[in-house]
């Protein structure tokens, strides 16, 4: 799952992440972090056996987490399949099937918007 | 050998037998030429690609009182008027007079919206004549109000086309779409083995009067088309770059929007997503042979658009095989290759076009002249004033700073040569970083004393052999206001400026002046 985790400025310096890593063996990948001195922001992809009960810890020890449930949609009536978007991709979210559709996976999609913003009839929207 | 006319009876009488030229790539290979000869009646190729070359003649009727119209506005884009009183050519990449729009909606989205039927508003300003009393006009307008509206592409269906790459640090938005830096992947656009031209590479079938699939509604090829090119050099039969080109036009009111799209490319601007697809009639064993092309035999170049000069270099060859996999090697390294023209609309088009002449709706014409294959050549624009040269320059002796030198000596170079940038070199004279007048306020304001601690590490640089116009476009895109000469060896040889460029561009057009 992908969610945002919100610290506040009396928690940045406190190990939380790595505490929740080791305890509840998850994979956690950052895929964007902005961190101020009024607190942090990491978007961050959780997988494992234990992504409940990690979430439940960090929440116990003041993080906020919000879940994103869509990040990326393409507008069919917009989409002529044409591809530009494929090779822009980092994380290879888009691709194309046996028959030539573009496919976009919001699962995969870390929301860097390269392919909004070079898609030519401007199908592809990310929405969180 | 069969004829154009008996083929014509076939379909009339719904015997004709039509396969897509990716079919037909199949049944060759199953069925040997032979076969496919005394079989197939035709073979339909489709493109789905941006095909900035586009654009259509308007005839708006005349209002009363009447108006010649001088300087005519659909929904903000511009169309050239300077035709008869209400006639108006609108191009496709036209941008938006509206600078807060600009290339988000331009003539190609316009031309979209009066296929869909929008309400498209008009504005128009005249001068006003005995004849033409009116000085404008504001109103709606929608497709079916036009008297006529014709697309006329002076050139569409390239008949092969480079594939894009960048080998710069800079991400460039172009043509071709978005290109990241150091190789970070290819563009191409092509349909490859459905291509129309590229099924009848000698333009044995296909000329004026050739009718055709044109965004969903029929349409006629014109003539060959504008940098129509016939002396490229061909493998398997086929031309490995650009080469040949089709002027295509078509009946606006009967097109759909389905096969032709209004599209912008990233700080490059707008461009026309035209559907094509051009029926060929199987005469003989040789166009059976040749409209069974497959992707893997349609060799392309893929061309480094980081140099941004006429004749760009090639990076190596491949083929449409080898694109549609995905993934292609440069030096060495896996790129990620994605196509600007969708094949799958290309497929639905060579499929449409198919049902039709089986269908019998759709009769093939024997062209009037074909198109050329051969003799034609496309000249370049020769400029009668060669272009300056960084090198020619007229540029003062340059003064060099040190990585190990204290602010304040750096201070006073600049304000004792009266310049604000400084480069800094290695003892080699090797550039190392750039110094400006604001980063050594800023190293005073925070108090830092090494100038290797201020100075622009990353520096944008001019060479010596390029053209000055390339300098002033760096200059312009990167927000900078001067920038250091080097050499090969990376060597500083001078520095050029803003104002170097601004005074050079005063000095020619004094001497126009004087010439005049």
């Amino acid at each position: 799952m992908k969610a945002w985790l919100k610290f506040s400025p009396d928690i940045t310096n406190k190990s939380i992440i790595s505490d929740t890593i080791k305890s509840y063996d998850i994979d956690f990948n950052i895929l964007r972090a902005n961190i101020t001195p009024k607190g942090g922001k990491l978007l961050v992809e959780i997988s494992g056996n234990q992504v409940d009960e990690s979430i439940g810890y960090m929440e116990s020890q003041g993080i906020s987490v919000d879940p994103i449930k869509k990040v990326v949609r393409k507008e069919e009536e917009k989409c002529v399949d044409c591809g530009a978007c494929v090779s822009l991709c980092p994380v290879k979210a888009i691709s194309v099937s046996d028959d030539w559709t573009i496919l976009v996976d919001d699962q995969l999609c870390i929301g860097c918007a390269f392919c909004t913003s070079s898609c030519p009839m401007k199908a592809i929207k990310i929405t969180e | 050998m069969k004829t154009i006319k008996e083929i014509n009876q076939k379909i009339e009488t719904g015997d004709a037998v039509v396969l897509t030229a990716a079919e037909m790539t199949t049944f060759v290979e199953q069925n040997g030429v032979e076969a496919a000869a005394e079989e197939i009646d035709v073979v339909t190729t489709g493109t789905f690609g941006a095909m900035c070359s586009s654009g259509a003649f308007l005839n708006f009727g005349h209002s009363d009182p009447p108006i010649k119209m001088n300087k005519t506005y659909l929904n903000n884009v511009e169309a050239y008027s300077g035709l008869a009183a209400v006639d108006a050519y609108i191009g496709a990449t036209q941008l938006n007079r509206n600078p807060q729009i600009g290339m988000d909606y331009g003539g190609s989205h316009l031309i979209e919206d009066l296929i869909r039927g929008k309400e498209i508003d008009l504005a128009v300003e005249a001068y006003g004549t005995d004849c033409y009393p009116r000085k404008e006009i504001e109103t709606t307008i929608t497709l079916d109000k036009l008297n006529q509206a014709v697309m006329m592409n002076p050139r569409n269906c390239y008949q092969n086309y480079a594939v894009a790459t960048n080998s710069t640090e800079e991400t460039l938005y172009t043509y071709m779409g978005t290109l990241l830096p150091h190789f970070g992947n290819v563009s191409y656009s092509s349909a490859g083995q459905l291509s129309p031209l590229l099924n009848d590479p000698y333009f044995e079938t296909i000329g004026m009067g050739t009718r055709i699939f044109l965004c969903g509604g029929e349409g006629y090829v014109i003539s060959e088309g504008t940098q129509h090119s016939t002396g490229a050099e061909r493998r398997n039969g086929v031309p490995i770059s650009g080469s040949g080109t089709l002027m295509l036009m078509g009946d606006m009111k009967k097109m759909s929007s389905d096969f032709v799209r209004g599209a912008t490319m990233q700080k490059y601007g707008p461009t026309l997503y035209v559907g094509a697809g051009i029926p060929i009639p199987v005469l003989n064993e040789d166009i059976a042979r040749r409209t069974a092309i497959s992707d893997e035999d349609i060799v392309c170049q893929v061309v480094d658009y980081g140099v941004p000069r006429r004749s760009r270099p090639v990076i190596r060859e491949t083929n449409y095989k080898e694109l549609k996999t995905g993934k292609i090697e440069i030096n060495g390294v896996e790129v990620n290759a994605s196509p600007l023209s969708s094949y799958k609309k290309a497929e639905e088009i060579a499929d449409e076009l198919k049902a039709w002449i089986t269908k019998g709706n759709f009769f093939l014409t024997e062209p009037v002249r074909k198109v050329p294959s051969e003799g034609y050549t496309v000249n370049p624009l020769e400029i009668k004033k060669p272009s300056t040269l960084v090198k020619n320059l007229e540029s003062k002796p340059v003064i060099r700073a040190y990585p190990t030198e204290g602010i304040s000596d750096v201070a006073k170079k600049l304000v004792d040569n009266n310049i604000n940038h400084l480069p800094v070199v290695d003892e080699s004279g090797k550039l190392r970083g750039i110094v400006t007048s604001w980063d050594i306020a800023n190293a005073i304001a925070k108090g830092k004393t090494k100038l290797n601690d201020v100075m622009t590490k990353r520096v944008i640089i001019a060479r010596e052999d390029e053209p000055v116009d390339l300098v002033a476009r760096r200059i312009d895109k990167h927000e900078i206001s001067g920038l250091p000469i080097v050499d090969k060896d990376n060597k500083v040889k001078g520095m050029i400026t803003a104002e170097d460029i601004s005074r050079l561009i005063g000095k020619e057009k004094n001497n126009n002046e004087v010439c005049e």
